[in-house]
């Protein structure tokens, strides 16, 4: 009954959340000095008379609250408008970029995370050890180096000098394999994605380690593992029970890494030429295109939230002192 | 181990490209606080007499522009100026600097190589002519002299060359002596191809080997092996398929590979028929086109006259803001024969045929009559057309967004290209662009880099630089309504002190053409005045200058105002 109660009054935050966040988003992008059609000024293409017809054309002209009421009724319809700089629905924008930065992000975040996590539990446990001083070193080194530079490095190495990979993009467009092993399906795209995902995983290795590292240290010292150590249970059983204990503070963590998934790497997919939903973003705002940056960016949050919303219920039901505050 | 400085000067450099590259990512509000600060500052007036407060400027975040700031900077030091500068995002510099003419002391930019900025119209009028002087318009430093539009404006409709090439003569001189603005250089196009893959590939002026600008720098091109396609780079890549739709420069130009325009511009910039086989102007309001006989859509049905005044009717009918240009001013179209169709102009018009036979394209019209038909959208310009159909040299096969835009030859073109296929590969990083053509990933490099990067890639026994001068020209503006800046003696002397060949060979190489106090290139030799007065790099001179129109120095030889 608590839990229920509880799942309830988190939903019911949620949406409130969600309203808000769409709501500031809506503002946010159009405090920006600017609009969609001011790029098209700086060419001199565009005579500021044409300016103001298009303008028009695209309702810029009308007041922010009829915009917005306008927006929130085709949101409603689940519409989510043209996009002012492609002149297509925003889905059609959104969702091929979503993809490419799914093929990209997915195997960094499972990289990451079983490695991570994995590594982090076992530096926890081995705790004031020489393996987990130097293991907390080299785990932190990625965290401190921007990820372009990670990049970059990885690029003159193993695409310049060795030439093992291609430079940038998602596939050859013309490939023509020529051995066995190159005619296997997803070659092509393998061979972009390796480095990417290397440079991607290396950055994001830290964050997962070392909250599981931390999380394990506090689990070590609680009463119940003493408890099991008398009780005889095997070190290997022990740490077992640890790890599942310490988990709780990184499936927090999951879901926000998550959602900054979605948002892409904009410095990745720019050094790898990858045509991604950081790129995507960023151009967006550039162009001033409202309804692109709202989708993206509302998307991102939006996973964030709602991930965040499932963790806590999750917490509830793993934690049942939770759903009692 | 010695230490070159030389080394870690370029290390440098490179490091700030990158940076100036990832500057895309910086968010515009931090840009923006500041520069209202700096207008905040600039406003300050200080007291006749007093020391002059700091000159604010602003620029966009390219790494050249801040090493000409960085020049500047020093320069003006000596004369006791001090000069601060906002750099801002591009989209922060349109949105404030066009859009708001929210701007400093001074403005810098650099203007690209375009195909309708050869003829001398567009610099004397968008940016130098009064009507641009309001918000959206390119007049931002408001320069407004009524001798100077009268010069200007007569050589828009000005249809014979011999008086139109006095009167823009006549306004450069005029611009040249109220100092509105300091032209610095004309930046050659540094590009490279692979000579191993590939022969016949020919500069044009302006475009270079690889922009799209101008359709015929892809057609001569030949394979030296089997693949009998080539893979261009650039930063950008296209945000629609449709003709109608985008005024953008790059987008437009790819769409007019496919679409023919009536004329083009050869090698060295004289215009050449394309879609039109000739054209007479049979009074300054009246132009008939010949169409070229023989000419095929991409679907394989014939280019008639019919299409040519569909398309002009269609554009005059919906207007699009993207072809403004045509929409102005031309009044109507008749067809008046089996090949000839007839323009009447609003006014006449000296740069038609470059700017708009040169620029409007023949649409078929079995496709876009049916458009936008009963699909609900608004206008044409919102059609998808994810299958163009049109009558240039290129044939649309698949564009992956973000990854590559492949087009084939249409063999029925009259001039058809010697290869088969055209790959447009967006690549933004230009580092990555010129690791591809290193790694033979890619075949042309399409944008431009500096003289270093060609000088280390054509160490390549495959590749060959190619460098293009072009009519693009960086630029200082004045903000002529404040002061100081309203005191023609400061412009003066800031020209004066001002050394354009030493920031050319420092920053550039010495790759360009130095600016000739002008906006019109000295290689446009048709169109530039030799003769402008063109105030000599020196600091005495300078210096002069301003203790003749009575300002002074301090103690600290900080320059004070006239008292």
């Amino acid at each position: 009954m608590m839990f229920w109660r509880y799942a309830g009054r988190r939903l019911a935050q949620t949406v409130i959340t969600l309203f808000l966040l769409l709501t500031i988003m809506f503002v946010m992008f159009r405090l920006i000095p600017g609009d969609p059609t001011t790029m098209l000024l700086g060419t001199g293409e565009l005579p500021p008379e044409a300016q103001q017809q298009l303008r028009a054309a695209w309702g810029l002209d009308r007041p922010m609250w009829e915009q917005y009421l306008s927006y929130l009724a085709n949101l409603a319809r689940g519409d989510l408008g043209l996009s002012l700089y492609f002149r297509r629905p925003v889905m059609e924008v959104v969702l091929p970029m979503l993809g490419n930065t799914l093929i990209l992000m997915a195997p960094i975040l499972v990289i990451a995370l079983a490695i991570g996590i994995w590594a982090g539990a076992y530096l926890g446990w081995h705790r004031g050890e020489r393996v987990e001083q130097i293991g907390s070193l080299i785990a932190l080194l990625p965290r401190a180096l921007p990820i372009f530079w990670i990049a970059i490095l990885l690029l003159m190495l193993f695409s310049y000098k060795l030439g093992w990979f291609p430079i940038g993009g998602m596939r050859e467009q013309f490939f023509y394999p020529e051995t066995w092993i190159q005619a296997l399906p997803g070659y092509d795209l393998a061979m972009h994605l390796a480095l990417p995902v290397i440079a991607g995983a290396i950055y994001f290795i830290s964050d997962p380690l070392m909250i599981t590292r931390t999380a394990m240290l506090e689990v070590r010292g609680e009463d119940y593992m003493q408890f099991a150590r008398a009780q005889g249970l095997s070190n290997r059983r022990l740490r077992q029970v640890a790890r599942r204990n310490a988990f709780l503070p990184v499936l927090t963590y999951i879901a926000i890494m998550v959602g900054f998934a979605l948002g892409g790497q904009v410095l990745l997919e720019y050094v790898f030429s990858w045509p991604g939903m950081g790129r995507l973003m960023v151009n967006s705002v550039a162009q001033r295109d409202y309804p692109v940056a709202q989708a993206t960016f509302f998307l991102m949050a939006a996973v964030v939230i709602i991930l965040n919303f499932i963790v806590d219920l999750l917490y509830g039901w793993l934690d049942p002192r939770i759903a009692y505050d | 181990m010695s230490f070159n400085p030389m080394d870690s000067e370029l290390t440098r450099r490179r490091l700030l490209q990158f940076l100036g590259a990832l500057g895309i990512t910086s968010v515009s509000g931090a840009t923006l606080a500041g520069l209202e600060g700096a207008i905040r500052e600039a406003h300050a007036q200080a007291a006749p007499g007093s020391v002059m407060p700091k000159l604010q400027a602003m620029s966009p975040n390219w790494p050249d522009m801040i090493e000409i700031w960085r020049q500047v900077t020093r320069d003006y030091a000596e004369l006791g100026i001090d000069v601060e500068v906002q750099q801002g995002t591009l989209d922060t510099w349109v949105s404030q600097v066009v859009g708001e003419h929210k701007l400093p002391h001074l403005v810098s930019m650099s203007w690209g190589g375009a195909p309708d900025r050869m003829d001398p119209d567009f610099f004397l009028n968008e940016i130098l002519n009064s009507k641009r002087a309001a918000k959206g318009g390119l007049n931002y430093g408001h320069y407004e002299n009524p001798e100077y539009d009268k010069a200007a404006n007569a050589q828009r409709v000005e249809v014979d060359e011999e008086k139109r090439r006095a009167l823009v003569m006549e306004a450069q001189a005029i611009a040249a002596k109220d100092n509105p603005l300091m032209v610095l250089f004309h930046r050659d196009i540094i590009q490279a191809y692979n000579k191993a893959k590939f022969k016949g590939v020919t500069p044009i002026f302006g475009n270079g080997i690889g922009y799209p600008y101008a359709p015929l720098a892809y057609m001569g091109i030949e394979a030296l092996t089997p693949r009998k396609m080539v893979k261009v780079t650039s930063i950008y890549d296209i945000a629609s398929l449709n003709p109608f739709l985008t005024p953008e420069v790059y987008n437009s130009s790819i769409l007019r590979l496919m679409y023919a325009t009536f004329v083009t511009r050869d090698k060295d910039a004289n215009i050449m028929p394309w879609a039109a086989e000739s054209w007479t102007l049979v009074d300054p309001t009246t132009m008939d086109i010949v169409l070229r006989p023989n000419q095929t859509f991409h679907d394989g049905k014939p280019v008639t006259v019919e299409d040519v005044k569909f398309t002009f009717d269609y554009i005059l009918k919906w207007k699009f803001p993207a072809l403004a240009r045509v929409v102005d001013s031309v009044k109507s179209a008749e067809i008046t024969g089996d090949n000839t169709v007839r323009l009447k102009l609003n006014q006449p018009y000296a740069a038609f045929v470059p700017n708009v036979l040169g620029y409007a394209f023949i649409a078929p019209k079995h496709v876009w009559e049916k458009v936008p038909g009963d699909s609900g959208l608004a206008s044409p310009a919102d059609w998808p057309n994810d299958q163009p159909i049109g009558s240039g040299p290129w044939k649309y096969v698949e564009w992956r967004k973000g990854e590559y835009l492949n087009l084939a030859a249409h063999k029925e073109f009259f001039m058809p290209a010697k290869l088969d296929a055209l790959v447009m590969l967006p690549v933004p990083a230009i580092e990555n662009q010129i690791g591809m053509m290193e790694r033979g990933e890619a075949d042309v490099f399409g944008w431009t880099m500096d003289v270093t990067q060609g000088k280390r890639l054509g160490q390549n026994p495959e590749i060959e630089i190619v460098q293009t001068p072009t009519h693009g020209l960086h630029e200082i503006r004045f903000n002529l309504v404040m002061p100081p800046l309203d005191n023609p003696a400061l412009r003066l002397a800031l020209q004066h002190a001002t050394d354009r060949k030493k920031y050319l060979d420092i920053i550039f190489s010495g790759a360009g053409t130095l600016a000739n106090n002008s906006l019109i290139t000295p290689v446009l030799k048709q169109w530039s005045n030799p003769d402008v007065p063109n105030p000599e790099p020196s600091l005495d001179k300078a210096r002069q200058v301003l203790k003749d129109a009575g300002f002074t120095w301090d103690g600290n030889g900080k320059l004070k105002l006239p008292s």
